[in-house]
């Protein structure tokens, strides 16, 4: 197992627990943090690509690279402004879920 | 393909389409810089320009029947970035800029700045999220790359969530959270996919990668994660979750951008995966499958805005309902079997432009209806017919588009995508075509008629209602039902810069 | 002769820019007064336009094309005439009355509508002016704003809408056997019959036309909507409006070929409404609803002639069809006009317009010296001496039943006040609607070239015509003196078991929504989106 195949594996293994935690966690800050798993898996994905692709001199193709740092970016801005909109539910609500009715049985009334 | 070669080349205009795309960013700074209180008046001349840019740019592509691109940099894809406007682009960048422009006239009367020295924040966030998302569309509809793509999708994203939640209430702030989270769970299926194709063809130009494009499981695993994500934010049914509530919670003047304008930039792009960057790679049950959910989308979204008891909650669903006939141009187009490859594709171009106008008259006049009574209940909205006569007239005339009556562009749109299902031999789409105007029907209907009932009691009108405010949607409702009439002449500037038979057929 | 394109395109833009004109507050205000001109130029280009040439709208891509050939014209004529008195008579009629201007709006919009059917030649503007036609047309049945009426006017734009989706599809299809890129209703209906999709396209035309007609069982739109319209409107909707869906079945079924099996279909639905309106209408007490089951007869009849002309492959059915749609336009118009000048009159002046209702309504069963009479004559040809002729003959006799059943009825509807009489302005639009109706069939008989047509003043054909007359009027003396009660069948009959079936569609419905919440919620579209990402996935590596 070469260190590209590894650090793919790592990064699936990083989505999927990203995937689970999205998809499952009624809380919102997790949903945040599961997105931001998720999303580490996916650079990794970037960095596995870049070295792979890479021709004989050069440590890793800087395309994947230079996408990487933006997609770094855009996803921090993503987590800020999620948690700027799960601070003002708090602020308003007392608490902060978001499912939309009562009917949302599987998601949580926690505070977060 | 020689053609495509030959685009890989800056154009004479070229620069115009840069110009599309910093003329908003441009006036997003600006309204930092001079603050808040400004930001009325640069979106002012702003978005009017980014009109006229966007016209000139259609004129060029109409007279000269060839695609403008343009290469940042003179740096030559792979490595570069291209801009690239075909007909698709150029006629959806029209459309979407008139769409933006009056319902900057409409925003005029809840987020104009007026003398207030002071400034206040759901104005500021509000001018400036409309120039953003202008500017957004536009990088969405001329990126020739898609990583390009990706970065415009997010910002398109971004501009829109704060939109959601102007007001601040709880529940927009919900909606917005929920339209956020599921939304970035889309983006980063998209993402994932380009790591695919990059990795697989090292290029994203989107010319380069429609020459290198083969059958191999990489390639079609990247695309299922493309589309998948941008279904999600497209709110195609079942993914749709997160859009009533949004675009119900919403101000009339944002709810009407995000129905008419934003939803049509998710949508635009898997145009663009499955027509430009893999061509013919679609199979056959795929395309099916992809019709299948709009067809969901349509009966599922109508029966339920059926059964809704608010004005906006009912033109919510509206929309997932006609989200769903976009994507009935894929199994109609798509076919590789059959050679009705433009009409369909025509249609549903055309139908995503007559729901921008018709839904966001529509949701003008909701809003109006609501500021004058104080509720959006369609049960209560007796006598509202006689309080504002233009309003309502604007609502049924948007409905009688989305209905699919001549001569609007929701007829013709109908009309060319019947077409494609008798040629393709597919008469089970048409089926969905046709209940999903009669159900339309009823509930417009169903407004009308309550709107035009006697008040159950009085009715007292809490606010007037500017007389601008109902000229915009009327506008707007004119122009979806004028529509129709393109066929008459700009039609086929659709089909610009297309090639004249996808790539499938050659191999 | 003069050229026909300015008088064609007056024809249309005329109504079209009172329509308009609406738009401006001050003329909408005045527009009620003016109704009866807005036809005015359409019954000149029927006069003045002899050539069929014609006018083309748009690029050649897709162009609209509208044309005055011979049935059309004829149906015109009559329309425009009927509009013109009708109009006049609308403008007392609203006087003092709520919604004058949506009532104009809507009857701007149905006329031109009208107008534009009656002119089309291609299958768009003909689609596009249909539908014009059904919204006007439900806008008018809903003036009066009471429950019934807006129920009426849902189940009028609901058939309606189903017929114009039935039709669309017919027409996509039509479109795509016409060579080359020609939308002409001509074209298609040459191509049909060689067309590889002929069957489901006739089917969808009798479908589609055949609602709009008002065929038993897509009539329940017919009296509830006349009921509830205000008496002008009623009159146009069931004279001229309704006739769109005729003209629709001559211009687009081939009729010079023979197609006995689609023809015998078309033949006997219609006979089978002719007779059915008639007894169904036998029961029914309300003037409005009597004659609107007559019109359910009438239309009947005449989808029965074009059926009849079907099946022979005889184009001539045609103009036969028109002919006795023509009578049809005038005679069905003077008789609602006159529901709403008798309910003006006192006992006291009631005789000098009853009179002449009597002789008009009985003439719709074949009267001698009236039109109906002629066009009984005219469609005796194409019906054949067989069956058909048997069950016409039975339908003369029981529409002479149900016409003086009506005038019986309208009896009843006189004013209270004794001495009452109808307002000049009510009563000369009436007058001259029931004096057109008794000329102009006879103009347009003795226009048609002599040896063509058997003497209407035969005293074997007086005898024909008479006879079920006669009959009728000894059934109606008889019913009258000895049956004391009639059953009473709702109005609309079967739209009961539509009533009910739209019962359970709300459970459906509730259902549909509890599956989309249960879809909404978070983990559902999370394992959903999933769930996509497989199947599409599956679908696209299985190639």
């Amino acid at each position: 197992m070469n260190a590209a195949t590894l650090f793919g594996l790592c990064g699936a293994a990083l989505v999927g627990i990203g995937l689970y935690g999205l998809i499952t966690n009624p809380e919102p800050l997790r949903k945040i943090l599961a997105f931001n798993l998720l999303g580490g898996g996916v650079f990794l994905l970037f960095g596995v690509i870049a070295r792979r692709a890479a021709v004989a001199g050069l440590g890793g193709d800087p395309v994947p690279q230079a996408m990487v740092i933006t997609a770094i970016v855009v996803a921090f801005a993503a987590t800020a402004m999620a948690i700027a909109l799960v601070q003002r539910l708090g602020d308003e609500t007392g608490r902060a879920s978001i499912s939309s009715d009562s009917s949302g049985t599987g998601d949580g009334e926690e505070k977060s | 393909m020689p053609a495509a070669t030959a685009l890989e080349a800056t154009t004479a205009d070229g620069a115009l389409l840069v110009l599309a795309i910093i003329l908003p960013v441009i006036g997003i700074l600006l309204s930092f810089v001079l603050g808040g209180r400004y930001a009325e008046r640069i979106a002012g001349i702003l978005l009017p320009a980014g009109l006229g840019v966007a016209c000139i740019v259609f004129l060029k592509a109409w007279h000269s029947e060839k695609s403008l691109s343009y290469i940042v940099g003179n740096w030559q894809p792979p490595l570069g970035i291209t801009l690239c406007a075909d007909g698709l682009s150029v006629a959806m960048m029209v459309a979407m800029a008139i769409v933006i422009c009056l319902i900057g006239v409409f925003a005029h009367a809840n987020f104009g700045s007026r003398a207030v020295s002071v400034e206040t924040r759901a104005p500021m966030v509000f001018w400036v999220m409309l120039m953003a998302i202008s500017g957004a569309m536009n990088m969405i509809f001329i990126s020739g790359d898609l990583f390009t793509l990706y970065v415009a999708l997010e910002l398109l994203t971004f501009a829109a969530v704060p939109l959601v939640c102007l007001d601040g209430r709880a529940e927009t702030l919900q909606a917005a959270l929920r339209y956020l989270l599921f939304a970035l769970l889309g983006s980063i299926l998209y993402l994932i996919g380009t790591a695919l194709l990059y990795g697989s063809y090292g290029t994203l130009d989107i010319v380069l990668m429609s020459q290198r494009v083969h059958l191999e499981p990489a390639t079609l695993a990247a695309a299922t994660l493309m589309t998948v994500g941008l279904f999600a934010k497209t709110a195609l049914f079942p993914l749709h979750l997160w859009l009533p509530p949004a675009h119900a919670g919403a101000p009339a003047a944002a709810s009407a951008v995000l129905s008419a304008v934003v939803v049509k930039g998710s949508f635009f792009l898997i145009v663009r995966l499955w027509f430009d960057v893999m061509p013919g790679l679609l199979s056959v049950a795929g395309a099916q499958l992809v019709g299948a959910l709009g067809a969901s989308a349509i009966i599922c979204g109508n029966v339920v805005a059926l059964r809704q008891r608010r004005l906006k909650l009912l033109i919510a669903y509206s929309t997932v309902a006609q989200i769903g006939y976009l994507f009935l141009i894929f199994p109609l187009a798509a076919d590789p079997l059959h050679l009705q490859y433009g009409d369909a594709l025509t249609g549903g171009m055309l139908q995503a432009i007559s729901h921008a106008t018709a839904k966001a008259a529509m949701f003008m006049a909701a809003g109006l209806v609501y500021a004058s009574l104080g509720h959006d209940e369609i049960s209560e909205l007796g006598g509202i017919a006689r309080a504002l006569p233009m309003t309502m007239f604007a609502f049924g005339l948007g409905g009688v588009c989305l209905i699919g009556l001549p001569p609007t562009g929701g007829f013709l749109a109908k009309w060319l995508l019947l077409e494609a299902t008798v040629a393709t031999a597919q008469w089970w789409w048409a089926i969905v075509i046709i209940a999903g105007g009669l159900l339309t029907s009823a509930y417009v209907f169903i407004v009308l008629s309550r709107a035009m009932g006697a008040p159950s009691e009085p009715l007292t009108l809490h606010a007037a209602v500017p007389k601008y405010q109902e000229v915009a949607a009327l506008g707007l409702a004119l122009l979806s039902v004028l529509l129709g009439l393109v066929a008459l002449g700009p039609i086929d500037v659709l089909q610009v810069g297309r090639p004249e038979a996808p790539m499938a057929w050659l191999r | 002769m003069i050229e026909a394109y300015p008088l064609l395109a007056f024809a249309l833009l005329f109504p079209l820019g009172m329509l308009l004109a609406c738009l401006w507050p001050m003329a909408l205000l005045r527009m009620p007064s003016y109704l009866a001109f807005a036809p005015i130029p359409a019954f000149a280009a029927v006069l003045f336009v002899s050539d069929d040439s014609p006018l083309v709208v748009g690029p050649a891509r897709l162009h609209l094309t509208f044309a005055l050939d011979l049935p059309g014209a004829l149906l015109l004529g009559v329309a425009a005439l009927l509009w013109i008195t009708a109009g006049a008579y609308a403008s007392p009629y609203l006087q003092g009355r709520p919604n004058r201007g949506r009532f104009a709006v809507c009857w701007l919009t149905a006329l031109t509508g009208c107008i534009g059917v009656f002119l089309a030649a291609d299958m768009v503007s003909f689609y596009l002016f249909l539908a014009m036609l059904t919204l006007g047309a439900c806008g008018l049945i809903i003036q009066h704003e009471t429950a019934e009426a807006w129920r009426a006017g849902a189940i009028y734009i609901g058939l309606g809408l189903l017929a114009e989706t039935l039709l669309l599809i017919a027409f996509v299809l039509l479109a795509m056997d016409i060579p080359g890129n020609g939308l002409l209703i001509g074209d298609a209906a040459a191509a049909l019959p060689t067309s590889p999709h002929r069957d489901l396209i006739i089917s969808l035309l009798i479908a589609g036309f055949g609602m709009k007609a008002g065929l038993v069982p897509f009539h329940v739109w017919m009296p509830r909507a006349y009921a509830a319209a205000p008496a002008p409107a009623a009159a146009v909707l069931s004279g001229a409006a309704v006739k769109a869906s005729i003209l629709g079945m001559i211009r687009f079924l081939p009729l010079d070929t023979a197609l006995p099996h689609a023809g015998t279909v078309l033949a006997a639905a219609g006979l089978f409404a002719a007779l059915y309106g008639v007894v169904i209408g036998m029961t029914q007490r309300r003037p409005k609803v009597v004659l609107a089951y007559s019109s359910v007869s009438q239309m009947g009849f005449i989808v029965a002639v074009i059926g009849m002309g079907m099946i022979a492959g005889d184009g001539r059915t045609a103009l036969a069809a028109i002919f006795y749609s023509a009578n049809h336009v005038l005679v069905k118009g003077a008789l609602f006009l006159s529901v709403g000048v008798i309910a003006a009159t006192g006992r006291r002046y009631l005789l000098p317009i009853l009179l002449p209702v009597a002789i008009i309504a009985v003439g719709l069963g074949g009267l001698p010296l009236t039109g109906g009479a002629l066009a009984k004559i005219v469609v005796d040809g194409p019906l054949g001496d067989g069956a058909a002729n048997t069950v016409a003959t039975l339908s003369a006799v029981g529409t002479t039943l149900l016409m003086l059943q009506f005038v019986r009825g309208l009896v009843t509807t006189v004013s209270t006040d004794q001495e009452a009489t109808a307002a000049p302005s009510l009563f000369w639009p009436w007058l001259s609607t029931a004096a057109v109706s008794l000329i102009v069939p006879w103009a347009l008989f003795l226009a048609v070239p002599e040896g063509m047509l058997p003497n209407p003043l035969a005293p074997e054909l007086l005898w024909k015509a008479l006879f079920p007359v006669l009959l009728g009027a000894i059934l109606a003396a008889v019913l009258w003196r000895w049956v004391r009660r009639l059953p009473h069948i709702p109005e609309g009959d079967i739209v009961v078991v539509l009533d009910r079936c739209a019962k359970i569609a709300p459970a459906w419905g509730k259902t549909i929504e509890q599956a989309e919440g249960m879809l909404r919620q978070w983990h559902v579209a999370g394992i959903s989106l999933l769930a996509l990402t497989l199947a599409l996935g599956a679908t696209l590596l299985a190639q």
